[in-house]
């Protein structure tokens, strides 16, 4: 307890003003934070689950979580400035609290226990720092802006803090160390599960008679119990991939190092993970159809029930399994095509080139190329030969014409005597004593529709040319003959025939 | 010995022959990963040995398991790989045999590539090979010379069958890259091993055959 206040003497010594204010702004980021998450909260207890405890209020929320809009929860992380910001230090601190919890079944930590693990991290990832009991009160404190060590004592600046690690810090720490490997018998187990609860919920829905029987009985279990079971093979699934990125790396370095010794324990990797992929694959095909089914069955009833709700919890986990099936499709199909790229560079390359002479070699053969230059060759004829059957040669007939008499017979057309008509219209206004061309023009066009007006004008001034005698103006006027026609005019005088 | 085929006719009438013999001509090397390709050239190879040899073509199969037609009298046209290529096509075997390409399952980006050829020959001297008729007198025309050459050549092996191209960065190398390691393939004297090959006619000399053309048309403007 002595160390305990020293500690705690350090800490407000040096970081009381600060300190102080950094406390009040974190504490009003996270309160509009939780804010928002205890009004999710408090949807979710109203429209889904009614009156539960904070661990099923919290799960509530998060299923709801899952049905907003993607984009609105992106907006909502860019707008609060959401980040973190870990050191090796900082990952090993807390991954040492997580171990130590693990170890002691500590489920918080007083302050001197807090900075001893600091101590012992920080001598790990930043040997012979300098003053680690102050570099560990701001590790606290830049823990707890991060919302990665959470204080649970409520006391303030009364006394020294109990801590704990929050489920962010949590994550964050299994996921390096990793020990969630999906095996055979871990995933036989986990599927296995997920059948028997379906099994149960289904004569629960069978069973259930009125909406809140529905959502108790059947909505809340598809979401959390089935909804974790699922998120824990998916979880594993991860681990699994990273487990394979290991043995990629892990061969990629045996070859560097050992080159031909590695072969063995290269094709071992390899044989290994292939045939894990291997059983995996099949338990997720043998087990998913079953799931799919009880889900199925869960639909129907849901359905007939109109259970809406239900029908759409249990589509979502349908699609869960969905995806974990095309992970394990995809992951062998991928890690097929791996094992034999890496299989046939070990016979073509390794084996064949034990002393990597080949790649030395052809170093040198590369630097010297600029100056040393040759060239291959391939082919290049896209032409297709064709060989066709050999024939005798035939004479070939003369070039000819068919014979045809050039000559038509005579055939009857009807008779064109538009003309005559125009000469008598043109008499006719003469006589009645037009004075100009135009003037004839204008009476005798009138007879004929505007398509033939234009082909008329020219007749019309011919016929005036031979049955009188017309004086042309110069330059000769023009002078409208209809609406859209103007025609160069000229005056008549003298006798008219 | 072949094993599905009875006579040159049964070859010629599968139905993937005029698909492999065009690419054959093309230039195109098959290898393993070609699947159907290769397992057809592996049992028709005999008949097509004798068909090829009536044309003055060579259809070579090396033991690195790959097939590729080889002029080698006048009734085919023959064409010599550019500096490009060569450059390019020799930087990516040697990331073929490199252990650290097994990592990635034989995938390789364009940006390693040239980080390669980089740290291998000098800027000046990797674009005066790529472009021996340009002046490149500034590094902006240097690093664009190597650049554009590089990726005209990329193009063109993977339509040799080289490599594949993933997408624009990323390309998955074959096994027929190894034809660029055939001159130093032996422990003997690379030289001899040269004059081997110029003489089965599978490698062509500067002195043979003059300045080396590059028919690019991807000039690089000063």
């Amino acid at each position: 307890m002595g160390a305990n206040r020293a500690g705690w003497g350090i800490d407000r010594g040096l970081k009381a003003g600060p300190d102080r204010q950094d406390t009040q702004r974190v504490s009003q980021v996270a309160g509009r934070s939780w804010h928002r998450w205890l009004i999710g909260c408090s949807q979710a207890l109203r429209t889904n689950i009614g009156p539960c405890s904070w661990g099923r209020e919290d799960r509530t929320s998060t299923a709801l979580t899952h049905d907003r809009n993607p984009h609105v929860m992106l907006a909502g992380l860019a707008r609060d400035g959401a980040s973190l910001r870990l050191e090796t230090v900082d990952l090993c601190f807390l991954a040492a609290l997580h171990l130590r919890a693990d170890t002691d079944n500590l489920t918080s930590f007083d302050e001197d226990l807090v900075v001893e693990v600091f101590e012992v991290a920080c001598e790990l990832a930043e040997p012979g720092a300098d003053n680690p009991r102050k570099r560990a009160t701001h590790a606290i404190q830049r823990m707890r802006e991060q919302r990665m060590l959470a204080r649970i004592d409520a006391s303030g600046f009364v006394r020294a803090g109990e801590y704990a690690l929050t489920r962010l810090a949590t994550a964050i720490v299994e996921s390096f160390l990793g020990d969630e490997h999906l095996t055979r018998e871990s995933l036989a187990l986990l599927t296995g599960a997920v059948i028997s609860n379906l099994s149960e919920l289904r004569s629960e829905a069978e069973r259930a008679r009125n909406d809140d029987e529905w959502r108790a009985k059947v909505v809340g279990p598809l979401r959390i119990t089935i909804g974790d079971l699922i998120a824990g093979i998916e979880r594993r699934q991860q681990g699994l991939d990273a487990q394979q990125q290991e043995v990629l790396l892990q061969i990629s370095d045996l070859l560097k190092s050992d080159w031909v010794s590695s072969l063995a324990q290269c094709e071992a990797l390899l044989d290994n993970t292939s045939a894990t992929l291997k059983e995996l694959n099949e338990v997720l095909m043998r087990d998913s159809s079953q799931i799919q089914m009880l889900l199925q069955s869960i639909q129907d009833v849901a359905a007939t029930a109109g259970m809406l709700e239900a029908e759409e919890a249990a589509q979502r986990v349908g699609e869960q399994i969905d995806r974990m099936t095309a992970w394990g499709s995809s992951r062998q199909a991928t890690w097929s095509d791996y094992y034999r790229y890496v299989h046939r560079y070990l016979r073509d390359v390794v084996r064949l080139d034990p002393d990597r002479a080949l790649s030395r070699r052809l170093l040198e053969q590369l630097r010297e190329w600029p100056s040393q230059p040759f060239f291959s060759l391939v082919a290049d004829e896209a032409r297709i030969e064709l060989l066709r059957d050999v024939v005798v040669r035939s004479d070939r007939p003369a070039v000819r014409r068919p014979h045809e008499s050039r000559d038509r017979d005579p055939t009857q057309v009807e008779p064109q005597d538009g003309l005559i008509d125009l000469e008598d219209l043109v008499a006719r206004a003469l006589a009645e004593g037009a004075d100009d061309l135009a003037a004839v023009t204008r009476s005798v066009i009138a007879e004929f529709d505007g398509a033939q007006r234009y082909a008329v004008i020219g007749h019309v001034a011919a016929l005036v040319a031979k049955l009188c005698s017309p004086i042309s103006a110069r330059p000769r006027p023009w002078a409208a003959v209809d609406e859209q026609l103007e025609i160069e005019n000229w005056t008549i005088e003298g006798p008219r025939s | 010995m072949t094993t599905r085929y009875t006579s040159l006719a049964d070859v010629i009438g599968d139905p993937v022959f005029p698909d492999i013999d065009l690419a054959l001509r093309r230039g195109c090397h098959i290898d393993r990963e070609d699947g159907d390709w290769y397992q057809f050239l592996t049992d028709a190879q005999d008949y097509l040995e004798q068909l090829y040899r009536r044309y003055g073509c060579e259809l070579v199969v090396q033991s690195d398991g790959y097939f590729f037609l080889l002029p080698t009298g006048k009734q085919f046209s023959v064409r010599r790989l550019s500096a490009g290529e060569m450059l390019v096509g020799q930087a990516l075997a040697l990331q073929y045999l490199d252990p650290s390409t097994v990592q990635s399952g034989g995938l390789v980006t364009q940006e390693q590539l040239l980080v390669r050829l980089v740290n291998l020959i000098s800027d000046e001297d990797l674009a005066n090979a790529l472009n021996p008729k340009k002046k490149h007198t500034s590094e902006r025309v240097i690093q664009e010379t190597i650049r554009t050459k590089v990726a005209s050549a990329i193009h063109r092996l993977a339509g040799m069958g080289f490599i594949d191209r993933v997408d624009q960065d990323r390309m998955r190398l074959r096994a027929p890259l190894l034809r660029f390691a055939d001159p130093v393939r032996g422990l003997g004297d690379r030289t001899q091993a040269l004059e081997r090959l110029i003489a089965t006619g599978q490698i062509a000399s500067v002195a043979a055959s003059g300045e080396p053309e590059d028919d690019d048309e991807d000039e690089v403007e000063a």
